[in-house]
């Protein structure tokens, strides 16, 4: 198990139900979780197991009933929205499984959105913008609206989008759901290389198993449990 | 500029760039305000207009006496003896004298002849005004446009502008008016008010003519100062029992133009309310359409770390937007469609007052405000939904 001192992610004791059709619905009881910063994790599991509650959560979108979800020294359970909205533009980045460019502006304001939260100036924000788009593979492309792109285009400016302000954490969902095998093996290695060249913690929620392999860690839920974890042969 | 400033300017922004998405909705949000803004300004240019007809007639610096307890010429008769003791008195009476130390003063009689319209089944009828050689001149903004003035004792008319248009007169031309011809001989304008509608003739040639000898409805005195009415009502006061009434003749004008104004407004108001109210049912229903569309859009932003502020005027600047377009596109066909379009009605001498409607800048204002609160009030609620969609919403849909 990993030093405490170590811990970047932490849940303790996690619940979380909804209520449907008057029925309550349990998710997680007592959800336990601790990953270590500079970590890459894959969480698999089956539908229904909890896969996108858990990233919401770590997200700061959505909040236990009960127990602590502890992100580096910010404790997102005890936060309030505005907090939590104010601590993901500055601590953490989503890449979406579909993408979700903003279809009406081009490629480098769709990654400037995160940036205009931060007290930057706008040439400071234009060399950051094509300094990621330059380490994604699009240098050249700023112009290009999200129409004009294909898929494995578009995630890559989702993840310069994601990358831009600098954050420690990045949350992956399905990133490669949607696209053909080389465009996601290509999105899978840039991911491992924001991983291992920049030192960021991944926690990629996934079902496909070759995605997995590429994490150094793949956690299996089932039903709100971790029911098996596989480590990457080194 | 601050964070929160420039994530309100890249909401709306985008929200309006994706309107060509929404467009067939979006342009019958903006079409419905322009339907309401063009109905209200078509009937508060009319009130305008007519209004403006009767304020253009009115001068404060004119003083129309009144006799027999009446507030309007029509109905009103001054007895021979009273004029003739006002123009014996002497002294400061707070009217205008010549140098010959007569009061300058036109006795007038006002008639309502039916005239055949030339071409036409119809009749008409129009006001004929006899007055002394001293009227036309008492009358400001007054300006012979076509030949001249009449002849006293002669049975000659001008003929104001817009009546002489509608009826079709032409100087030089004779015209039967009651039992009599008279001859055409000369227009005026009037700036287009109400005196534009009547027709002038020699006091004694009309009373002649319509059977009306030693009538004088009103009698015009052009006053020395603004105060000079006090000083004329408080000698008219000396004058015997016969009760008379002194005002200046743009109150005159204002009392007879205040009621048929009022009517309008008192129509045109709840008209464009009720219609004001489906534009508004329909600006909801075409945000919260717009909202929907852009769930995807706003949740993401949202989930980036956007604050809910950003969203909510964003939605609610689309809304404002539209409805300037209805606005601006209400006021260009209400301009184009009404403005100096001819109108008539029946006016306080029961004859016909011909007026033009007049979009001015404050009916533009009052009709434009009211687009605009169509679309501040249907954007509120979708703005306040924008703010409100689930994020989760982002993490899972297709964009």
């Amino acid at each position: 198990m990993t030093e405490a001192q170590d811990i970047y992610i932490q849940l303790e004791s996690v619940s979380k139900a909804y209520r449907v059709a008057g029925q309550t619905l349990p998710i997680f009881s007592g959800l336990d979780l601790a990953i270590p910063k500079g970590d890459f994790v894959a969480v698999m599991g089956p539908s229904g197991s909890g896969k996108s509650t858990l990233l919401n959560m770590l997200a700061g979108i959505d909040r236990p009933d009960a127990g602590r979800v502890r992100i580096g020294t910010h404790s997102l359970d005890q936060m309030g929205e505005a907090a939590r909205g104010s601590w993901r533009a500055h601590h953490m980045g989503i890449v979406f499984q579909f993408y979700n460019l903003l279809p009406m502006l081009n490629a480098a304001e769709n990654v400037e959105l995160p940036l205009l939260l931060k007290p930057l100036s706008a040439r400071e924000r234009r060399v950051r913008v094509e300094r990621v788009l330059d380490l994604v593979g699009l240098a050249g492309r700023e112009r290009q609206y999200p129409g004009m792109m294909s898929g494995g285009q578009q995630q890559r400016v989702g993840i310069a989008r994601a990358i831009v302000a600098d954050p420690g954490l990045l949350l992956c969902d399905e990133p490669t759901g949607d696209l053909d095998r080389a465009s996601a093996d290509d999105i899978l290695e840039m991911l491992q290389t924001l991983n291992q060249v920049l030192g960021k913690t991944i926690l990629m929620v996934t079902h496909d198993p070759q995605a997995a392999r590429c994490a150094k860690r793949t956690l299996h839920l089932d039903k709100g449990v971790f029911v098996e974890e596989a480590r990457a042969a080194e | 500029m601050s964070t929160l400033v420039r994530q309100t300017g890249i909401m709306i922004r985008v929200n309006l760039l994706s309107l060509p998405r929404r467009l067939a909705i979006s342009l019958s949000m903006a079409l419905s305000i322009a339907l309401v803004v063009c109905v209200l300004a078509g009937f508060l240019a009319l009130a305008k207009g007519f209004e403006s007809a009767l304020a253009g007639a009115g001068s404060p610096m004119v003083a129309v006496i009144l006799g027999g307890g009446a507030q309007q010429e029509n109905g009103s008769d001054i007895p021979p003896d009273i004029i003739r003791s006002l123009e014996a008195t002497t002294g400061d009476i707070g009217a205008v004298r010549n140098s010959a130390g007569r009061l300058v003063s036109s006795r007038e009689v006002i008639v309502a002849v039916d005239v055949d319209m030339v071409g036409d089944d119809a009749v008409r009828t129009i006001a004929v005004r006899g007055m002394d050689a001293a009227g036309a001149s008492m009358r400001d903004q007054i300006a012979v446009s076509e030949g001249r003035l009449f002849t006293p004792g002669a049975r000659e008319i001008v003929v104001g502008d817009q009546l002489a248009t509608t009826l079709g007169l032409t100087v030089g031309q004779s015209v039967r008016l009651g039992a009599v011809d008279w001859m055409v001989v000369g227009r005026f304008s009037a700036h287009g008010s109400a005196f534009e509608s009547e027709v002038w003739a020699d006091l004694d040639a009309v009373r002649a003519g319509f059977d009306r000898q030693n009538t004088v409805q009103s009698l015009r005195l052009r006053l020395m100062d603004p105060a000079g009415l006090t000083r004329l009502q408080a000698r008219l006061s000396t004058l015997g029992t016969v009760p008379l009434v002194a005002m200046t003749e743009a109150d005159l004008y204002a009392a007879q133009s205040g009621r048929t104004a009022r009517l309008i407004r008192l129509f045109a108001w709840p008209l464009a309310l009720l219609m004001a109210i489906g534009a508004t049912a329909g600006a909801l229903n075409t945000m919260m359409s717009s909202v929907s569309d852009r769930t995807v859009e706003i949740a993401t932003v949202r989930a980036l770390g956007f604050q809910r502020f950003a969203a909510f005027v964003g939605t609610w600047v689309e809304a404002m937007c539209l409805a300037a377009v209805g606005v601006a596109l209400g006021l260009v066909v209400s301009w184009l469609g009404f403005n100096g379009w001819q109108a008539s009605t029946i006016g306080a001498n029961n004859a016909r007052l011909s007026f033009q409607l007049s979009v001015t800048s404050d009916v533009a204002i009052v009709a434009g405000l009211l687009g605009l609160a169509i679309g501040a009030l249907g954007g509120l609620i979708p703005a306040f939904v924008a703010t409100r969609l689930p994020l989760t919403a982002a993490l899972r849909a297709r964009g």
